[in-house]
């Protein structure tokens, strides 16, 4: 068997872009995250929706910031 | 007593069959060619080599004088099928080893043994290409020159070749550089010839046979030479191979003494600053990115960078010409992509990249060349084709928890030569790869729940104090004010149902459709209805919502209101259609409703709009 050449899974052209619009998503949803932690009152907060918004952010935002550390040039 | 003797013997006779497999073999011809135009010595022997015994021979002799060994970097041999020079060599270098030199040889030789892939049977004969590689061989005389000094290099070899076999003919030649040549040992047939110095052919020459001879000439290339280089290789599987080499360069020639001219230097660089070396060039592989040359201080900005699709060349000045003596450090840097190094094999991994520096015509004392694997890397097994010591290490670096796997080779003495391929085979599994991502977002999630917990967290000291209380209620009031907000807004959607079935009806004439939606309007509205009396009661008993009360009674009053004349409109609008009345007349009908219909939502919405903002 011949050695086979392996790349990254995502090319890294590709790295500027996705990280604008991941870290971009990931900020709006942190916005709406935010927004829905100061109007609601303590009564009428439901602790599963914060949590679920909170982590489809942070989902967001942790692959938009590699992203842009790969696109910066600091590969970890 | 009788077990020693036949011992001895046995051991004698062992001893004896091997001398007597040496002397067997004669060198029917011997070339040599040495390359003294560098600071590294090149040693290219040809041997022709025949089996004049009867026994079959599997090895080949190579002595080398203590003096020379000790210099030796290099040492590859290898078969020399075809006949002529049109195909030089074949195949890879044969496998040698240093053995301990025989008992009737003279002292301080060192002697390398090389191993043929077959025994050369009896009138057998083969050609054998041994390339040698010297390094701080040259010797500088004088010592100690001034800046206008040229460099004069010493060199001593024997013109006969020395080899434990007889040699019927042989010849010697010495490329020397395009300079002026202060002396040479002029021995019968010695000839030169522009840059070249020839010696022999001499003919049927016995066993170990020297001849010494010196040449004093002058080389000012550059004799640059790394007292340490630590390369590190650092693989990253997002799609790079970054790399980093930290030079610790000296000038290996001729010492300078006396004062240093900058003044004269830049005027006449190649006469007052001959021996110096201003610029070196590295050969780096094509699609080398992101190159940074730097030292302590910060980057140094004389450097070029220029590149095709089979390779980049660097060319790099240092802060300073280097003279003899004279010392710098610095650090090259670059990425080169993943797919150009890193290849899959059963399962496994491997890197295959050059083990030596990619500057040109450099020796290094000690080479560092350190693998730094991606975290979570297993069963790691460096593969290098000459010996060098291993060891292993833990890097810690971005995003790391239990540190990356580190394969440490270090080799004394590397020469350009040793710019050979290695591979470093490891395990991995792609699953890995997520650890970085996960710990970014673990990371962020921590921040939310974080927020969220200080949300939620009563951090108030006095549970029982009056402003605790106060504010407690006020929260409560608020929510109860938002619970209503939300009720009237529902109540007010309903309506606009009604009015659209109004909408519908003057458009398809669907009495009955416009019917039944009056009936699922006139339940949900009762429902509200209901839903609204409890936060009411609330607002009422509260003495908080004193002041926000007769705003939220005034909503609902004129939500009722509203609630009524849409009733009164409905009804008033189906009866018309029932009763097929025109257009005309169902406007005259409803105009006064309409008005206070109009009146009141906007009524309504202004009040709304007020305790939102509560």
């Amino acid at each position: 068997m011949a050695p086979k050449a392996i790349a990254s899974p995502i090319p890294d052209s590709l790295y500027p872009t996705l990280s604008v619009f991941t870290l971009a998503i990931g900020l709006i949803l942190t916005a709406s995250f935010f927004i829905y932690e100061a109007t609601s009152s303590r009564k009428t907060r439901s602790l599963s929706q914060e949590l679920a918004t909170g982590a489809v952010a942070s989902v967001f935002l942790g692959f938009g910031s590699l992203f842009l550390l790969l696109a910066s040039g600091v590969y970890v | 007593m009788k077990l020693n003797l036949f011992s001895f013997l046995f051991t004698f006779t062992i001893l004896s069959s091997h001398v007597l497999s040496i002397s067997d073999l004669i060198l029917t011809k011997v070339d040599r060619r040495i390359d003294l135009s560098t600071q590294i010595v090149r040693t290219t022997t040809t041997l022709k080599v025949e089996n004049a015994g009867s026994d079959i021979v599997s090895e080949i002799l190579l002595p080398f004088p203590e003096n020379h060994a000790i210099h030796l970097a290099y040492l590859s041999a290898t078969l020399n099928e075809g006949r002529g020079k049109a195909k030089p060599s074949s195949g890879a270098g044969l496998p040698y080893d240093e053995v301990v030199s025989p008992k009737d040889f003279p002292n301080s030789l060192k002697v390398y043994s090389v191993t043929l892939p077959k025994g050369l049977g009896k009138g057998d004969s083969l050609t054998l290409d041994v390339l040698a590689v010297f390094t701080h061989i040259l010797q500088p005389f004088p010592e100690k020159i001034t800046q206008a000094d040229i460099q004069l290099l010493l060199f001593q070899e024997t013109a006969h070749y020395l080899t434990p076999y007889p040699v019927k003919v042989q010849s010697l030649v010495v490329k020397l550089p395009d300079a002026r040549i202060e002396s040479y040992t002029k021995l019968e047939k010695t000839k030169l010839q522009g840059s070249e110095l020839k010696y022999g052919p001499y003919e049927n020459l016995p066993r170990f046979s020297y001849l010494p001879m010196v040449i004093h000439f002058e080389n000012n290339q550059p004799f640059a030479v790394a007292k340490e280089l630590v390369r590190e290789i650092e693989i990253s599987h997002w799609g790079n191979v970054q790399i980093t080499e930290h030079y610790n360069l000296v000038h290996g020639g001729a010492q300078s003494k006396g004062e240093f001219s900058r003044l004269d230097y830049q005027a006449r660089p190649y006469v007052r600053g001959a021996s110096a070396f201003r610029r070196l060039v590295a050969k780096l592989p094509p699609r080398a990115h992101s190159v940074y040359y730097r030292d302590e201080i910060g980057n140094i900005s004389t450097s070029n960078l220029w590149g095709d699709s089979k390779k980049t060349e660097l060319e790099i000045e240092p802060r300073y010409p280097i003279f003899g003596g004279w010392k710098t450090a610095f650090t090259i840097g670059y990425g080169l992509p993943l797919q150009d190094f890193l290849f899959g094999i059963d399962g496994k991994r491997f890197l295959n990249i050059s083990f030596g520096s990619p500057i040109n015509e450099l020796v290094i004392d000690t080479l560092i060349v350190k693998v730094v694997l991606p975290e979570g890397s297993k069963d790691i097994s460096p593969s290098v084709p000459f010996p060098v010591k291993q060891s292993h290490e833990t890097k810690f670096s971005h995003l790391d928890i239990a540190g990356r796997p580190v394969v440490v080779l270090e080799k004394n003495n590397a020469v350009p030569e040793h710019n050979e391929h290695f591979q470093v085979y490891y395990k991995f599994n792609r699953l890995s790869m997520l650890r970085e991502p996960l710990m970014l977002i673990f990371g962020f999630f921590f921040l939310f729940v974080a927020s969220i917990v200080y949300m939620h967290a009563d951090l108030s000291i006095s549970k029982t104090s009056a402003s605790y209380l106060a504010k407690i209620q006020w929260e409560e009031v608020q929510a109860t004010i938002r619970q209503v907000h939300t009720i009237i807004s529902r109540c007010l959607t309903t309506h606009d149902k009604l009015e659209a079935s109004l909408r519908d009806l003057s458009r398809t004439g669907d009495i009955q459709g416009c019917k039944a939606t009056r009936k699922s309007v006139d339940s949900s509205l009762k429902e509200l209805t209901k839903e609204l009396k409890s936060p009411v009661a609330f607002l009422q008993s509260s003495p908080q919502a004193a002041q926000i009360l007769p705003k939220v009674e005034e909503v609902i009053a004129k939500e009722r209101d509203l609630q009524e004349r849409l009733m009164a409109k409905h009804s008033t609008v189906v009866d018309c259609y029932e009763k097929k009345l025109g257009g005309r007349e169902i406007e005259n009908r409803v105009a006064s409703h309409q008005q206070k219909i109009t009146a009141l939502r906007q009524e309504i919405d202004d009040l709304m709009d007020l305790i939102d903002e509560i």
